[in-house]
């Protein structure tokens, strides 16, 4: 990655090693890729209360902010925020008398695990490498429920080849995520 | 009504469809066709491993039986909800806003057939490609699955006509009729070719 690249561009260790050198712009450009994941940490796995989700979001990137530079490795950054974040709701939930998050008191039914999150997570940031056209294909046929048909109307693409691009652009990603673990 | 018909054992919701006067009905039954057709083109698929995108096309498959399962339960709804203003509409007790809330109890009642009829339609396509481009063993199987996609697709685009109570030019049965017609011709191509 080039030195002027765009933050959205850059890999995780990359955004560090900007954060680290006092890059405002990558710093905002953490929270945002962060923010979700962390929130669905808390609000899904743990399900705290709106306050105490608010501080516990606050608070973990913070601890990003002020202790990014003891990160020893850059490209675990997920792993460390998502490791802060369920340090952060146990210390909540341990203050209010439980101890456990809440996939593991209300069992399977409770709501996807941390790992199906981390998927999820890997998922997205696995897209953003794709290229635009793979991305809009699939945003249209998994995120948007569009049909081949509308999809083909849209995009001003021969209806019978839908299918096949979004197999590919599948395959792509499938590749992507192979080559990240 | 609305239950989670994929957690039913086959033969209760069989039972449930002979029901007298009540959900599930046709486009519930309707929408379980595509789903299991699409899990035919699943299968296929899965069966086919000199195919470089059959898993993109299982992901496919399995995402339209998920939506068509969770419709059969959302067009149930709908259709309850449809009959029960129908029936104050029978018995003469309908004001000029029970009219209105019937028409908007029967455009509710059009919308599963009409997103059924398009999951169809996508269906007989993922089973062109299928027989297409998998494993021969399993082309009568992905021609099957265009033929229930198909026939289904016809089912929902008449439920959507009639709960319209329609117009020939009202856009969504325009579209209703576009997906039967893909699916129609898409599974007619395969199972003439005797695939």
């Amino acid at each position: 990655m080039t030195e002027g690249a765009r933050p959205s561009a850059l890999s995780d260790a990359e955004l560090v090693e900007r954060c680290r050198a006092g890059d405002e712009q990558a710093w905002g450009e953490l929270v945002e890729r962060y923010s979700r994941y962390v929130y669905a940490i808390i609000s899904r796995g743990f399900r705290l209360g709106e306050n105490d989700a608010e501080d516990v979001f606050q608070d973990v990137f913070t601890r990003v902010y002020t202790n990014l530079d003891s990160l020893r490795d850059s490209s675990a950054l997920r792993p460390w925020i998502a490791q802060l974040t369920r340090r952060r709701c146990l210390d909540v939930l341990a203050s209010k008398g439980r101890e456990q998050p809440a996939e593991e008191v209300g069992g399977a039914e409770s709501g996807p695990d941390l790992h199906e999150l981390d998927e999820a997570f890997a998922v997205r940031e696995a897209l953003v490498s794709l290229s635009e056209a793979c991305q809009e294909i699939l945003d249209r046929f998994f995120a948007r429920d569009q049909s081949y048909r509308t999809i083909a109307d849209e995009l001003d693409l021969p209806a019978g080849t839908i299918a096949s691009r979004i197999a590919r652009c599948l395959g792509k990603l499938r590749a992507e995520l192979e080559e990240t673990e | 009504m609305g239950d989670d018909y994929l957690d039913l054992r086959l033969e209760t919701f069989l039972e449930q469809l002979s029901a007298a006067g009540s959900a599930p009905g046709g486009g519930s039954a309707a929408a379980v066709t595509v789903a299991a057709a699409a899990r035919l083109v699943e299968m296929v698929a899965s069966c086919s491993h000199r195919w470089d995108d059959a898993g993109g096309i299982v992901a496919q498959a399995a995402t339209i039986a998920a939506r068509a399962a969770e419709l059969a339960s959302t067009d149930a709804v709908a259709w309850e909800e449809a009959l029960a203003a129908l029936r104050e509409a029978e018995a003469g007790t309908l004001d000029a806003k029970g009219s209105r809330l019937l028409e908007r109890k029967l455009d509710a009642a059009a919308a599963a057939p009409l997103e059924i009829a398009s999951l169809g339609a996508d269906v007989a396509a993922l089973a062109a490609l299928a027989c297409e481009r998998g494993d021969a063993t399993y082309r009568a199987d992905a021609a099957a699955a265009a033929a229930l996609a198909a026939g289904a697709a016809r089912a929902a685009a008449h439920l959507v006509r009639v709960n319209l109570a329609v117009r020939g030019s009202d856009p969504r049965l325009a579209r209703a009729l576009a997906s039967e017609r893909s699916a129609a011709e898409l599974a007619a191509g395969l199972v003439e070719s005797g695939a």
